[in-house]
C-alpha cells in the first residue's frame, strides 16, 4: 500500500488535504480488512489495550468527575431555588451520556494516547524502524496500526462507561451538598434518560476511537525530518483529532439524538 | 535458485521524488559471492539506490531484478516475500527500541518460519555468536554501543538466512577500531558463508578493504566501476577528487 512508500511532498493545501483524506481512507479499509480477516497481532493488541484503556481510565474518571460536579453546581444552584431539584440528576445524566462522557473520553485519550501514537510511529519512521519492519516482510499497518485501532475500539466504550459513572458520582456529591438525596437523584435519572442515551454515547466513542487512532497513525507514518518532524506530527495529530472529534460529535448528535 | 542470473541487477533505473531526479538511469549488476561497494558523496543517491535494490522504494522507471525477478512493477504486498531473500543492515541499525536484542533477532523468525521456541533460541544464539556478541540477549538497544547495535542489526538480517545482504554505511558513526571490526565481519561472512554483499559507503578506506568491486556514483549516475585497484587508478577527475578528499580526511 502506498502509505508504506516514500510519498512525494505535497505543497498545495488542496493536494495535501486530498492526500490526508485518502491516507485515512486507505488506513481505515486496511484496518477493517485486517480485523475482519483475523490478521491480528495479539500481543501488541493486548499491550495497546492496556495503554489506551486501562492506563487512561484514571484520568478519564477524574476529569469526568469534576465535569459532572461543575455541571451540577450550575444546574443545582438554578433548579433548587426554582423548585426543580427533581431534575438535577436527570439533567446531568442526559448531558453526561449524550455529550460529556464521549467528548471527555475523546479529548483525554487524544491528549494522552494520540500524541504518543504519533510520536512513537514518527520516531520509528525517522530512525528507519518502519523500513526495518518492511525489510522483514512485516506490514507496518498490520503490526502497528491495526492493534491500536482494535484496542481503541474495544476500550473506548469501556472508558465511556467509566466517564458516565464518574461524572454521575461527581455530580451526586455536589447535588447532595444542595440537599438532594440519593433517591431523588436516581429517580430523576430514571425519569429523564433512556437506554439509548447511553448506547448513543457509546456509539460516539467508537467513532472517536477510529478518528484518534487513524489520524495519529497516519501523521506518525508520514513524519519527515528529525526530532522537529516528530514534534510537528504529534502536534498535528492532536489538533486534527480534536477538530474532527468536535465536528463528528455535531453530526453524530444530529444523527442519533435530534429526533429524541 | 538459478545462479546463472545475477544476484541483483538494475536496468536504466530512475528514481525521482519531489520533482528531483535522484537516480538517472543506473545499470548495475551484482554477481553471487561478490562484495560490491557503492561509493559516493552524501546526497549522490547511493542510499536511494540501495533502497530501490531491496524494494523499499519503488523506482520511477527502469527495472530492478532480485534473483531473477523484476520487482519494479510489483506492489508492496508482492514485494514483501521477495525481501526475505535479502538482509538489510541499516545505517543506524534501526533496531526496534522497545524490544530486547533477542526479540529483535528473533522478530522475522517468529513471523515467517514455523520453528519451535528452542529452535529460534538456537538460531538467535548462533547468529549473535557469528557477529561476536554473546550474553547480550536480554539487553535493550539503548544499552548497547553503536558498534554493538550495528552487529545486532547484522545478526537480525542474517537470522532469515538471506542470500544477499545490503549494508547502508556500515562504518559510519563508529570509531576506527569498531569500523575495522565491522569490515572484517563482512569479509569473513563473504568468505565463510559465500554471502553476496552490497556495501554503500562514503568511507573509501572501508570499501577498499572489504569490496571485490566498487562503483562510484555521482549525481545519480555511475561514473566509475572496477576493482579497488582500478578505482584507485581511475583518471576520472571526480573519482580522483573524491579519493584525495577521503585520504586527506583519513589523515
Amino acid at each position: 500500500m502506498w502509505l508504506d512508500e516514500e510519498s512525494p511532498r505535497r505543497s498545495h493545501p488542496l493536494y495535501a488535504t486530498l492526500e490526508f483524506v485518502g491516507a485515512l481512507g486507505v488506513l481505515l479499509v486496511a484496518s477493517l480488512r485486517g480485523v475482519l480477516g483475523g490478521r491480528i497481532e495479539g500481543r501488541e493488541t493486548v499491550h495497546q489495550m492496556a495503554f489506551i484503556g486501562a492506563a487512561s481510565a484514571p484520568i478519564v474518571a477524574l476529569t469526568s468527575a469534576f465535569t459532572g460536579a461543575v455541571v451540577t453546581l450550575y444546574s443545582a444552584s438554578l433548579l433548587v431555588d426554582a423548585g426543580g431539584s427533581g431534575f438535577v440528576g436527570g439533567a446531568l445524566a442526559l448531558a453526561m451520556t449524550r455529550e460529556l462522557a464521549p467528548i471527555l473520553t475523546g479529548i483525554m485519550v487524544t491528549a494522552r494516547c494520540g500524541s504518543a501514537i504519533a510520536a512513537q510511529l514518527g520516531t520509528m519512521k525517522i530512525t528507519e524502524q518502519i523500513d526495518a519492519l518492511r525489510a522483514l516482510a512485516v506490514s507496518p499497518v498490520q503490526y502497528l496500526v491495526i492493534p491500536r485501532v482494535l484496542a481503541a475500539l474495544i476500550m473506548f466504550p469501556m472508558l465511556g462507561m467509566i466517564a458516565n459513572f464518574a461524572g454521575l458520582v461527581g455530580g451526586f456529591v455536589i447535588a447532595n451538598a444542595f440537599g438532594i438525596g440519593a433517591n431523588s437523584f436516581l429517580q430523576s435519572i430514571r425519569l429523564l434518560t433512556e437506554p439509548f442515551d447511553v448506547i448513543g454515547g457509546l456509539i460516539k466513542t467508537l467513532v472517536f476511537a477510529l478518528i484518534i487512532t487513524l489520524v495519529s497513525a497516519q501523521q506518525g507514518l508520514s513524519t519527515r525530518g528529525g526530532a522537529a518532524g516528530v514534534g510537528h506530527a504529534t502536534t498535528r495529530a492532536v489538533v486534527i483529532s480534536m477538530v474532527l472529534i468536535f465536528a463528528a460529535n455535531y453530526f453524530l448528535a444530529d444523527l442519533l439524538f435530534a429526533e429524541r | 535458485m538459478s545462479h546463472t542470473a545475477p544476484a541483483l541487477e538494475t536496468r536504466q533505473l530512475v528514481y525521482a521524488v519531489d520533482g528531483k531526479v535522484i537516480l538517472k538511469g543506473i545499470d548495475l549488476r551484482v554477481d553471487y559471492g561478490e562484495v560490491l561497494g557503492i561509493m559516493g558523496a552524501s546526497g549522490s543517491g547511493k542510499t536511494t539506490l540501495l533502497k530501490c535494490l531491496c524494494g523499499l522504494l519503488k523506482p520511477t522507471s527502469g527495472e530492478v531484478w532480485v534473483e531473477g525477478v523484476n520487482i519494479a512493477p510489483l506492489s508492496e504486498r508482492e514485494r514483501m516475500p521477495l525481501r526475505l531473500r535479502l538482509g538489510i543492515v541499516f545505517q543506524y541499525a534501526a533496531l526496534f527500541d522497545y524490544l530486547t536484542v533477542y526479540q529483535n533477532v528473533a522478530f522475522g523468525l517468529e513471523r515467517h518460519r514455523r520453528l519451535s521456541k528452542a529452535q529460534i533460541r538456537e538460531i538467535v544464539r548462533e547468529r549473535l555468536a557469528w557477529v561476536g556478541l554473546e550474553g547480550v540477549e536480554n539487553l535493550y538497544p539503548s544499552q548497547l554501543s553503536g558498534g554493538m547495535r550495528k552487529r545486532v542489526g547484522l545478526a537480525r538480517a542474517l537470522a532469515m538466512d538471506p542470500h544477499i545482504v545490503l549494508f547502508d554505511e556500515p562504518s559510519s558513526g563508529l570509531d576506527p577500531v569498531n569500523a575495522y571490526q565491522v569490515d572484517r565481519l563482512i569479509t569473513r561472512l563473504n568468505r565463510e558463508l559465500n554471502l553476496t554483499a552490497v556495501v554503500v559507503s562514503h568511507d573509501v578506506v572501508s570499501l577498499m578493504r572489504t569490496c571485490s568491486r566498487i562503483v562510484m556514483i555521482d549525481d545519480g549516475q555511475i561514473i566509475a566501476e572496477g576493482t579497488p585497484a582500478a578505482i584507485r587508478a581511475s583518471e576520472h577527475p571526480k573519482v580522483q577528487a573524491f579519493l584525495q578528499m577521503a585520504s586527506a580526511e583519513a589523515l
